[in-house]
């Protein structure tokens, strides 16, 4: 495989739809200090129905941006108590699966972490849950809307080896989902393999690229 | 033969350093990862590591084909001859 050159930088926005501009912004801006960097007043066009909208953005840091779209006249599109303004679930789908999707947004360290969690706090979105993975240490809420909004610290700098093995582990899924009836199992039988026939030879290429 | 893979990052070393103890499993290495084998079961008491749930529950990289996990809880972590 050629290796294709890396150019993109980054996020330059998120869009989720919303039904309460009103509380959306008051978390970001107000409560999270997220200064309002953008918005689109637009008659709706294109289909018949499309109807006219706010798109309003906040800076994420980096000039990374999350978007809002408020549809004038939209009623909420499902009536379902759990998920979020998007996307909602019966009682059949399991609760790791509904809360599976998030937005994380990264801070420097832990004084940054903590500054986050006292906003929330002391806001109507405190924080929910506060934990240490070992390598990241995250706190959780949802915002107005029902989107899971984690911010985050690493705890200690990626390795590179780290990179080879995520890249194991990929290639790894790929083959064992090509396969068929994927397992845990397989996959790590299979990354056994991987790391046999890659790893020994990727130290080298390391002293190389160093050099 | 057992073989099992651990990626070698500051939170795994005291899994390395754990199986290490047991004279029938030998721990060496591939490029990044301890390579540890053994003729039979390996086992790794997990309170000994001090590893916590994140890092305990996927600090293993690999398991060769012959060797399956019997065992990954709060406990220990155990592969053995399939």
């Amino acid at each position: 495989m050629t290796k294709l050159d890396h150019r993109v930088q980054g996020v330059d926005h998120t869009a989720f739809p919303t039904f309460d501009p009103a509380g959306t912004v008051r978390f970001y801006r107000d409560v999270l200090g997220f200064p309002v960097v953008h918005s689109i007043c637009a008659a709706g066009w294109g289909p018949e129905d499309h109807p006219d909208f706010i798109h309003f953005f906040f800076d994420i840091g980096n000039d990374d941006r999350i978007a809002f779209f408020y549809y004038f006249g939209l009623e909420p599109v499902h009536g379902h108590r759990r998920g979020d303004v998007y996307a909602g679930f019966g009682p059949e789908v399991p609760e790791f699966f509904v809360r599976s999707r998030h937005l994380a947004i990264h801070v420097e360290n832990e004084v940054d972490l903590l500054e986050y969690r006292r906003r929330l706090d002391v806001s109507d979105w405190p924080v929910e849950m506060q934990i240490k993975h070992e390598t990241i240490e995250s706190i959780y809420t949802h915002d107005p809307n029902g989107y899971m909004v984690e911010f985050t610290r690493a705890m200690r700098p990626i390795t590179p080896q780290e990179d080879l093995d995520a890249n194991l582990t990929v290639d790894a899924l790929l083959d064992v989902v090509d396969e068929g009836e994927p397992t845990f199992g397989k996959l790590l039988a299979r990354k056994a393999e991987l790391i046999v026939e890659r790893a020994a030879e990727w130290e080298p290429a390391q002293a190389e690229s160093r050099r | 033969m057992t073989t099992l893979y651990v990626l070698d990052v500051p939170e795994n070393t005291p899994l390395a350093k754990v199986a290490a103890d047991d004279p029938d499993v030998t721990v060496g290495r591939i490029g990044p990862y301890f390579e540890i084998v053994a003729e039979g079961p390996i086992v790794i008491d997990r309170r000994a590591t001090g590893c916590r749930h994140a890092v305990w529950y996927s600090s293993v990289a690999g398991v060769s084909r012959g060797s399956r996990i019997a065992q990954h809880d709060k406990d220990a972590l155990r592969v053995e001859p399939a």
